[in-house]
């Protein structure tokens, strides 16, 4: 068996000849091996590959010049498996006769060289019969009365097809490398030419000089999506310039979604996929109540958070009953029952009371006692519509994560970003920083507004940013100067996020570090513009989920 | 502060508050530092490279300044057939080190992440990206772009030619190095030929094209006289230096001036003490701001680099006779294209002929290309039992280069190199009083 990875490789070929090819597609749970023989930037979908090589037993593999990561793992493996056929086709750019011409004469030299290392003979008769047997594959449609998604980008594993499957929504298509169907081209006379001609006519990928006219076939496939993914793939940079370039046009909402091959990521991408798919249709997929609790009217929102869980009861009017605030320990459902337990007392009402109860947060899908889960994206969306009307951009920075959303003058989701990924910008990078100092978390806020030298802080990262930090106390900067610092570094993270959802006043942030004054007056004077920040910001999750509850009675 | 610098920090408020109404003033800046270079030259440098600075600071200035004499192109697309429609080539990576000078290269940078471009992307082409697209920078009529040597090229001048509407020629380089491989490398560049005569309404005369390679030739054995030359004797320089010696052999080869310039260094040089320290061989971008890097290389009589694989990266004697060939050839077989191991082999020559103590590659942020094979090339120097340090960091964005790491490593590696020679000075004493 020999395996590949590019759609313009000539699997059939192969296949006439008695050869099993199999399309590798990583699933892995680390990069231990790739990271002793590659370099940690190499893109994460080349270093899969090579986990996958190393675990499973394949004659060789058929690799195309694809891309710069895609040609250090042939030399990778070129190096590492010298008995195997490890094959390195050189793919043209350039469509027209002179690249189908050596794309042909580089195929024919392939065949020579697998004939000689397989004692297998290439036959160009069998070969015609082979590919007039193979049937068209299935092509994606839409479907009526559904959410119709399409995907774009870099090649997407099925673990992101199966989120959109079990959140019922449809997939109208799929333009990535790993969804298009084969186009075989048969032609009589020239069989291999034909063969050729017609693999380098596939919908091209962004490596083809021909990729511009991919615009077109997208504006054309995209009319029949409600919301499109645009996947990347994290050290892959090529689709973020189509990314930023649908951007400006495509009148579609689109969810930028980097993946990085392996299962660690898959809590981030059902997040970002589900809030999508709420902002697209918000009724569409919801359960509805089961006859349960009609009369009396309290429900629930809880906000299952890493740094703290928060519980709001709310009753019909709208009218906060009471919330609670309490710290997540090591086991989330233990936080969960908490802050259940506390919010209950404080509003004098029994579980029985509670009519419905909406879970959101990372924890959401572990809080056992809710009756359905909403991300924390649209939940942070209605609530902060709830507390002011006039919001349009939300900046919330919680514990783990950062995130900017983008709202509509009736508080739908019209657009977001998050940070998950780096702790540079979220709540723990402050949490580190104040014990380097030797302050409380509350207190770094305080002193940073006294601070009189500007210093900057130019790591982007938080381990880096720390050692920084050690190194500015070594010169004897001052604690206040140096708790500026990090503020504004925070906020140009912050920045960043907010610029990529429009910037759109009137501002709210919401989560933990809202109650900075240090970073709230530093994101202020980035945007140019105050922040509205309402007396409990960690609770706006849990509200709006509250909000989600009681709209499921028509309130 | 320096009036410099501070005409330097106005220039960045201006265009960080008000991108594209700055340029005048960019503008002026270049050319100001082109008459420094000339008149007062950086101290402490030899004189070669200081007429290198002040050769490579008026190409760019004098270019810039007159917007129809240039075309936008990358590192490797063929500057001397370019230079035969009296057009000269900007490269949009040298662009982005000068843009630099303006400290400039965050705001670019961030820029460019901003509006959807990936963070992981090589630095020096968001700088570029971030350049254009805030519309700081204005644009020529044209460019051209080799796919070599990575995936950026392509995709950058794409975007570029949809957002701002500056057509481009790519030409795709096969990896392989067969006669099928240069035909059709020759091809595309006989069209570009065709592409510039009817874009600049100039005729294309091929004897010129041929002029420019038997200087190309004759400039790449001098300057690898240069290099056996720097081997032995200390020539102060910075890292910068290297650049742009880099820059001269990709935007310059081809002119009499720069060939010159490489003849006066050879001349120079012999007028310089022997190099008694480490020689090294460096591989891939210098970041020429690094402060722990500038302290162990720039003029230093302990440790000179003597040698880049960027600036000498083909070896190519080129046939005149068929020049559009030749041209094909040359980019083909550059060590920058194909598998590492021709990379490993060439660099392998490097260092055969000019025997360096030790190897340094610096990983680029964002080059998988260079970054990837790193590894491997180790593998290769430690078969030729040259010592190879590889750092990671950024070439032209400070904020991605750690100077806690990078000065650690390099004085740990510098440290063995130093143990090294004591112990072998120890085993000679040894065997002498033996």
């Amino acid at each position: 068996m020999l395996g590949y990875i590019c759609k313009y490789a000539p699997v059939e070929i192969f296949q006439s000849m008695g050869t099993e090819m199999e399309r590798i597609e990583p699933e892995v749970t680390n990069f231990n091996q790739a990271e002793i023989r590659m370099h940690p930037n190499i893109c994460s979908f080349a270093k899969g590959v090579l986990e996958e090589i190393m675990k499973k037993d394949y004659e060789g593999v058929i690799l195309t010049t694809c891309c710069d990561s895609i040609r250090r793992l042939y030399d990778v493996l070129k190096e590492e498996f010298p008995e195997k056929f490890i094959y390195m086709l050189d793919t043209p750019r350039i469509t027209k006769e002179a690249g189908i011409a050596l794309y042909e004469q580089r195929i024919r030299r392939m065949i020579g060289e697998y004939e000689k290392f397989s004692g297998k003979t290439f036959d160009e008769k069998k070969f015609l019969e082979f590919i007039k047997d193979r049937e068209q594959e299935q092509q994606y449609a839409g479907k009526q009365g559904t959410l119709n998604i399409g995907i774009l980008g870099a090649r997407a594993d099925d673990s992101m097809k199966e989120i959109l499957r079990e959140n019922k929504a449809n997939i109208a298509f799929d333009l990535t490398c790993t969804g298009l169907g084969r186009k075989i081209l048969i032609d009589e006379k020239e069989i291999l030419a034909g063969y050729t001609r017609g693999l380098l006519g596939q919908f091209p990928c962004m490596r083809m000089e021909q990729a511009a006219n991919r615009d077109e076939l997208i504006r054309r496939f995209a009319g029949s999506a409600d919301g499109i993914i645009y996947h990347t793939v994290q050290f892959c940079d090529n689709y973020a310039y189509e990314y930023a370039w649908l951007k400006e046009w495509l009148d579609r909402p689109m969810l930028l979604l980097e993946t990085d091959y392996t299962r660690q990521s898959s809590g981030q991408i059902r997040t970002r996929i589900e809030a999508f798919l709420e902002s697209l249709a918000p009724e569409i997929h919801r359960e509805r109540p089961t006859g349960k609790g009609e009369k009396a009217m309290y429900v629930m929102g809880i906000d299952s958070g890493s740094t703290s869980t928060n519980a709001v009861i709310m009753d019909q009017d709208r009218k906060i009953r009471a919330f609670s605030v309490v710290r997540t320990g090591a086991k989330s459902g233990v936080s969960a029952r908490k802050a259940l337990d506390g919010v209950l007392e404080k509003a004098g009402l029994s579980r029985e009371d509670i009519s419905w109860i909406v879970s959101t947060g990372y924890g959401r899908v572990s809080i056992d006692f809710a009756d359905e889960n909403v991300t924390e994206i649209s939940c942070h969306g209605k609530g902060a519509h709830y507390f002011n009307p006039k919001i349009r951009t939300i900046l919330d920075i919680g514990g783990q994560d950062s995130k900017a959303i983008h709202l509509n003058e009736k508080g739908e989701v019209k657009d977001f970003v998050m940070n998950d990924k780096c702790a540079a910008g979220t709540g723990r990078f402050l949490e580190m920083i104040a014990r380097t100092l030797e302050v409380s978390l509350d207190e770094l806020g305080v002193i940073a507004l006294t601070s009189t030298e500007k210093i900057e802080i130019t790591s982007m990262c938080s381990v880096f940013a720390e050692s920084e930090v050690i190194s500015l106390i070594a010169n004897n900067k001052e604690k206040a100067d140096i708790a500026d610092g990090v503020c504004h570094a925070i906020a140009s993270k912050a920045f960043g996020l907010l610029r990529r959802v429009g910037l759109e006043s009137d501002f709210m942030m919401t989560g933990g570090v809202a109650k900075n004054p240090g970073v709230v007056r530093a994101v202020e004077e980035k945007i140019g513009a105050g922040l509205y920040i309402c007396e409990e910001p960690e609770i706006v999750g849990a509200a709006g989920a509250a909000l989600y509850a009681l709209e499921k009675y028509g309130f | 502060m320096w009036i410099a610098d501070k005409y330097i920090d106005h220039v960045k408020e201006q265009t960080m508050e008000h991108p594209g109404e700055s340029w005048e003033k960019m503008l002026l800046g270049f050319k100001a530092n082109k008459l420094r270079t000339k008149l007062l030259p950086k101290k402490g440098i030899s004189k070669g490279y200081q007429k290198l600075e002040a050769m490579m600071m008026s190409f760019v200035a004098d270019s810039l300044g007159k917007p129809e004499s240039y075309v936008w192109g990358n590192i490797f697309a063929p500057s001397e057939l370019i230079g035969c429609f009296g057009l000269h080539t900007l490269s949009i990576e040298c662009l982005s080190c000068y843009f630099s000078g303006y400290h400039l290269e965050d705001f670019f940078i961030d820029y460019a992440q901003n509006t959807g471009i990936a963070p992981t992307l090589c630095s020096y082409h968001k700088t570029f990206v971030g350049a254009i697209d805030s519309g700081a920078v204005p644009v020529p009529e044209y460019a051209v772009t080799t796919s070599l040597s990575c995936d950026g090229n392509l995709n950058t001048f794409r975007y570029l030619e949809k957002k701002k509407g500056v057509p481009f020629t790519f030409l795709d380089v096969p990896y392989r190095d067969d006669p099928e491989s240069i035909d059709y490398l020759a091809k595309q560049l006989k069209d570009f030929a065709k592409e510039l005569e009817n874009r600049f309404g100039r005729k294309l005369e091929e004897e010129k094209l041929r002029e420019a390679i038997r200087i190309e030739n004759e400039t790449r054995r001098a300057l690898m006289e240069f290099f056996q030359l720097q081997s032995e004797r200390y020539y102060p320089g910075e890292l910068i230096s290297h650049l742009y010696m880099m820059m001269g052999m990709h935007l310059l080869i081809g002119s009499q001036d720069f060939l010159d310039l490489i003849r006066f260094m050879i001349r120079d040089i012999r007028n310089y003490p022997k190099f008694v320290g480490k020689k090294i061989l460096w591989i891939h971008l210098l970041p020429f701001y690094q402060e722990t890097l500038q302290s162990y290389f720039n003029s230093s009589r302990k440790y000179q680099i003597i040698a880049s694989d960027i600036i000498m990266d083909s070896m190519e004697e080129m046939d005149e006779t068929k020049p559009f060939h030749a041209l094909a050839g040359k980019i083909i077989r550059n060590l920058y294209n194909g598998s590492y191991s021709h990379k490993a082999e060439m660099v392998g020559e490097l260092a055969k002929s000019l025997k360096p103590d030790a190897v340094i590659q610096f990983c680029h942020w964002g080059c998988k290309q260079s970054s990837g094979g790193s590894l491997l090339l180790k593998e290769k120097m430690q078969e030729m039992e040259i010592p190879m340090l590889i750092l990671d960091g950024d070439g032209i964005d400070r904020r991605n280069s750690h100077d806690g790491q990078i000065r650690t490593r390099l004085e740990a590696f510098l440290e063995m190199l130093d143990t090294g020679e004591d112990k072998e000075t120890s085993k000679k004493e040894e065997k002498k009083v033996c």
